[in-house]
């Protein structure tokens, strides 16, 4: 994160939160006022856990900070929880997400991605097949066998 | 100490600097939207096309290398932008998790359990790059799913122009544009199998990737309706927890498999010398 509060703030104004807005408008047909509170929500709370990024000097990605403070905040002993969770709810969880693909987009280097041989696309599609179906399995052995689905 | 070591930007010249980034981030953002959730059946499983997947696909084309519209300014900007936007989306998950944290904290034991699977990185993807003749490339493509972290990783551990660093790149590269749709469609195709709780699929979307993670669980989402906030809210804890732990999963655990594995594998399985460094090096700023 090479990037002051200040910036990442207008960043992330400018392009998650008028999008987000727009995203929920069109795929969710929620309207803008509507909307409005939920997305400030996330925004104040990805705010609050990257500026705790920053402050705690552990190597540990910001993002952390980010699910823990929302979780914090939504859990029962938070005394902001429901209007938290009332608001988010009205977020399509696939809102925020459109921009992220956009930017990603936009930032690729697709040179050196067509460059890539095509042993090396084999080998990456088996490397996340792979950890998926071994992790599945992993979860599907332990639920089935402590019961955590009941 | 970053703001020391760079001169303060302000906003207005954050403003200046990227109008034509953010207004067009906007429109493919709105055109991708009006395109909407595409969902189709392939066989049993059910296919379920995001707008995420159609703004990936539309930047790309007017990315620098396609159409040239983004300069490569802006370009690096978009790429640094993106562990931004990504926050908001975070802490969705954040709040999921905590609105249902007794169920959390039920199958956290799970949780922590499966992340041992991340090893299944290793085991088809080894053996199959030996066979196709990948060389030494193969330790660093296959020890972890190659993320910014282990990515990094890997470099500080044989340096930036070792195969092995080459190998992760390679996997870094293919893995965003690749990865983020296979990941969905391997999710339907797996989920239509029925052979696996809903949940159980859940907690295998913590691939590392919160791209992945997304495009997976939200694909699974659609699938088990019933089950919509719990995948998003699992998903997202196991790939918090990978986020965590990875990098010394990886340093620890899966890459000294990797290696035990490829001086075991390799003189079985590889074809002669001949196909020595076959994937080329690359130049490009990642």
């Amino acid at each position: 994160m090479t990037m002051n509060l200040r910036n990442w703030t207008v960043s992330l104004l400018l392009t998650s939160v008028v999008t987000t807005l727009m995203a929920n408008l069109i795929g969710n047909d929620v309207s803008i006022a509507e909307s409005i509170p939920g997305v400030l929500s996330l925004s104040a709370i990805a705010f609050v856990g990257i500026a705790l990024g920053k402050l705690i000097p552990l190597k540990i990605p910001p993002i952390v900070y980010v699910v823990l403070t929302g979780m914090v905040v939504a859990s029962p002993i938070s005394p902001i929880a429901q209007p938290i969770i009332d608001s988010t709810a009205k977020i399509s969880f696939m809102a925020p997400i459109t921009i992220v693909g956009t930017l990603a987009g936009i930032g690729l280097d697709f040179k050196s991605f067509i460059s890539q041989s095509w042993k090396m696309v084999i080998v990456a599609i088996l490397v996340f097949t792979g950890t998926f179906l071994i992790q599945a399995t992993f979860a599907e052995i332990f639920l089935n066998v402590t019961n955590a689905f009941d | 100490m970053e703001s020391t070591a760079q001169p303060r930007q302000s906003i207005w010249g954050n403003l200046k600097d990227n109008y034509r980034l953010y207004l067009a981030a906007f429109i493919i953002v709105t055109i991708a939207e009006f395109i909407g959730v595409k969902t189709f059946h392939v066989g049993s499983a059910l296919i379920v096309l995001y707008p995420m997947l159609f703004a990936i696909v539309i930047s790309v084309l007017l990315g620098r290398d396609i159409l040239r519209f983004f300069t490569k300014k802006e370009a690096k900007k978009a790429s640094s932008l993106v562990l931004v936007v990504i926050t908001p989306f975070m802490a969705k998950v954040g709040v999921l998790a905590g609105a249902n944290l007794p169920e959390l904290v039920n199958v956290g034991p799970a949780l922590a359990f499966q992340e041992l699977g991340h090893v299944g990185t290793i085991l088809l993807a080894l053996p199959v790059a030996l066979l196709l003749g990948v060389k030494k490339e193969a330790i660093g493509a296959t020890s972890s799913t190659c993320r910014d972290k282990d990515y990094g990783l890997i470099c500080h551990l044989y340096g930036s122009d070792s195969p092995e660093a080459r190998g992760a790149l390679s996997i870094y590269i293919i893995g965003f544009l690749i990865g983020t749709v296979y990941i969905g469609f391997l999710a339907s195709i797996v989920a239509s199998l029925n052979f696996f709780h809903p949940l159980a699929l859940a907690m295998a979307c913590g691939i590392g990737s919160g791209v992945m993670m997304a495009a997976a669980s939200g694909t699974l989402a659609a699938i088990y309706p019933d089950y919509a906030d719990q995948i998003i809210m699992l998903a997202g804890a196991s790939d918090m927890l990978a986020a965590i732990v990875g990098i010394y999963f990886t340093l620890f655990i899966s890459l000294p498999i990797t290696k035990k594995l490829y001086y075991f594998l390799e003189p079985k399985l590889s074809r002669g010398n001949s196909r020595h460094g076959n994937t080329k090096k690359l130049k490009g700023d990642v």
